[in-house]
């Protein structure tokens, strides 16, 4: 298969529910019908219009959404748990709509593991089971898929619950044991519907980064759902904010945070702490003065470092500098601004 | 209107004996198959003297539900016995094992097609809900007429009473898989026959198993009222009973079948539960 660094490429999908889809998918390629109209002229509800992300190898992809932003039907159009209406999904290249039923089995088994809100962990079957049950699917004999699966529970800390069952486990462990079955197959791939949002926030935090620290080690990339800013700036490379089907605007958090592309992105972020996320370039300034006497800092240090360096050494502004070269200096007026996330203001 | 109830009565008559006429063959094959089936399970069930039968089934309780009833169980038994009703209720059960295990080999494959199958399923509740609500030794009637007096007939009644909770309640147990572990295995990548296996069965298993109890009953219930048809055993004892007036060997019956399904119900009950 050909080596390539998109993963995931997925080209304006759209899903439009309802008996009449088919009428309406030709409405919204000929004549340009948006949302409203469909539902008022066909019946039909779109979940998700003319989306397109890319999910680059080794990156956490976070969609961000608010219930019924359609996000959850965009991570199953990702492994056509859902049928796409429009568009096409390219997984490691391939188109998976054209793909048949064995291939499309293959896919899902080896390439793109899937974790859920709800868990769904057989209940008949203790933790071990239920952890190597995507190998047991693919006819992997029991000693190596056992195994596996022990390797994989080993990473999520529960080595010492194998033989217990599902029922004996608390919600936090019962994620932890979805996670190692998706990880069981060691595919490149994972989506996470929403993995924590039933979990208390401690335990929720803790999953978190255990969570991206597992993916980064072991080199996997992943989609990961959720409602929770917060959540995704603390897990995504790279976040996808969604309203009504339609994905707003993707970037990274800062760029997210420091550029919200409009409104209702600017009121999600308006909450979200700057501290650790605005970095000293997009705060800084070009120099006007001398710099010799000033403290110095790399363009990627975030405003809470910058403000340690400037209580500490009583300076009232830092050069920016990169390859020994002051690329400009942030004064603790830019360092205010960045806090409130006034880039425009910031940078002036 | 009387000349078209006359002709319509008189076609059906004709029909049967037409049927009986030339498909007797047919009709007597079966009835060897039916009898040879309950002549076996009987067999075997009086093959051992009574008090190891009840210490066997005495066991059985024991294990599933507990030393009490264990006890119980095989001094009920024995009482039966004592009445000297022990081969009529080993008839009686010989009789239910044999008509419960034909309705299921037919009922649980029916029920899992239909759970699988929506249009299926929708065609079947209307025959059962006229299966249901006729009662049931109407059954008793176009098996008398084709298979004559005997155990034939009750069995073939017994089997028509018994298929339908096993059929709906397998059908429901298939259909309910929650949602989330059909997406489970679509993610995973099963097969459609992994998905039926490794998914759907085991998360319909107490339904399927509360289908097998309920036909179980059904055909305790059927196999009694078959006593009218010759079909031996506790049913036949008590038809004879009422017919004499004699109330206390009626009395002595009854006792044996309230035995026998107590014990049935509650280990099949248990057995349910715990798999």
């Amino acid at each position: 298969m050909e080596q390539t660094d998109i993963l995931i490429d997925c080209r304006s999908v759209w899903k439009v529910f309802g008996d009449r889809s088919r009428e309406a998918i030709g409405a919204i390629t000929g004549r340009g019908l948006g949302k409203q109209e469909v539902l008022k002229e066909f019946g039909c509800v779109v979940g998700v219009s003319d989306a397109s992300i890319e999910v680059r190898r080794g990156e956490i992809f976070c969609i961000m959404g608010l219930s019924g932003s359609g996000k959850s039907t965009l991570i199953r159009l990702l492994n056509r748990l859902i049928e796409p209406s429009l568009g096409q999904v390219l997984v490691k290249g391939r188109d998976i709509a054209a793909m048949d039923a064995a291939t499309l089995r293959e896919t899902r088994a080896r390439h793109i593991g899937m974790v859920f809100q709800s868990v769904a962990l057989l209940p008949q079957r203790n933790v071990l089971e239920n952890a190597g049950f995507g190998l047991e699917v693919q006819g992997v004999p029991r000693d190596e898929r056992n195994r596996a699966a022990e390797a994989a529970l080993a990473k999520v800390g529960l080595s010492d619950w194998m033989l217990r069952y599902p029922s004996e486990l608390s919600g936090g462990m019962q994620q932890r044991v979805g996670l190692a079955r998706a990880l069981t197959s060691d595919p490149e791939i994972i989506l996470m519907d929403e993995p924590f949002s039933a979990l208390d926030p401690l335990i929720r935090r803790q999953l978190q980064d255990e969570f991206r620290q597992l993916t980064k080690e072991l080199g996997k990339s992943a989609v990961f759902i959720t409602h929770d800013l917060d959540e995704a700036i603390r897990i995504g490379d790279r976040i996808a904010i969604m309203k009504d089907g339609v994905i707003i605007q993707t970037g990274t958090a800062e760029e997210i945070v420091m550029n919200p592309a409009d409104q209702y992105v600017a009121d999600f972020v308006a909450g979200i702490s700057r501290l650790h996320l605005v970095k000293a370039h997009s705060v800084m300034v070009p120099a006007t003065g001398p710099v010799d006497g000033l403290p110095r800092c790399s363009p990627e240090a975030d405003i809470d470092a910058l403000i340690g360096q400037i209580t500490a050494t009583g300076s009232d502004a830092i050069a920016v500098e990169e390859d020994g070269r002051v690329l400009g200096v942030v004064t603790t007026r830019n360092l205010l601004l960045g806090v409130r996330g006034d880039a425009a203001a910031a940078a002036h | 209107m009387e000349d078209f109830v006359t002709t319509f009565d008189s076609t059906v008559d004709n029909a049967l004996f037409w049927l009986t006429d030339h498909a007797a063959f047919i009709f007597d094959g079966a009835r060897a198959l039916l009898e040879g089936l309950f002549d076996a399970v009987q067999w075997l069930l009086l093959l051992p003297p009574f008090y190891v039968t009840a210490a066997l089934v005495g066991l059985l309780a024991w294990r599933v539900l507990g030393l009490g009833a264990g006890i119980a169980t095989a001094v009920a038994l024995a009482a039966c016995a004592a009445m000297g009703l022990w081969s009529e209720t080993m008839a009686t059960l010989a009789l239910v094992i044999a008509a419960t295990v034909i309705a299921l080999a037919v009922s649980l494959p029916l029920g899992v097609m239909a759970g699988l199958m929506p249009r299926l399923d929708r065609a079947l509740v209307p025959v059962l809900d006229l299966i249901q609500t006729m009662p049931p030794y109407i059954y008793l009637l176009p098996s008398i007429a084709l298979l004559g007096f005997g155990p034939a007939t009750a069995l073939v009644a017994t089997v028509i009473v018994a298929m339908p909770p096993a059929i709906r309640l397998t059908s429901l147990g298939i259909r309910q898989t929650p949602h989330e572990f059909i997406e489970l295995g679509q993610a995973t990548g099963v097969t459609p026959a992994q998905m039926f296996w490794k998914i759907r069965l085991p998360f319909a298993l107490p339904s399927i198993m509360a289908g097998v109890n309920q036909s179980l009953m059904m055909a305790f219930g059927m196999v009694v009222i078959a006593g009218i048809v010759g079909s031996g055993g506790l049913g036949e004892t008590i038809y004879g009973a009422i017919r004499t007036l004699d109330i206390a060997t009626s009395i002595n019956a009854s006792i044996a079948i309230v035995v026998l399904t107590m014990v049935l119900d509650r280990v099949t009950q248990s057995l349910a539960r715990t798999k």
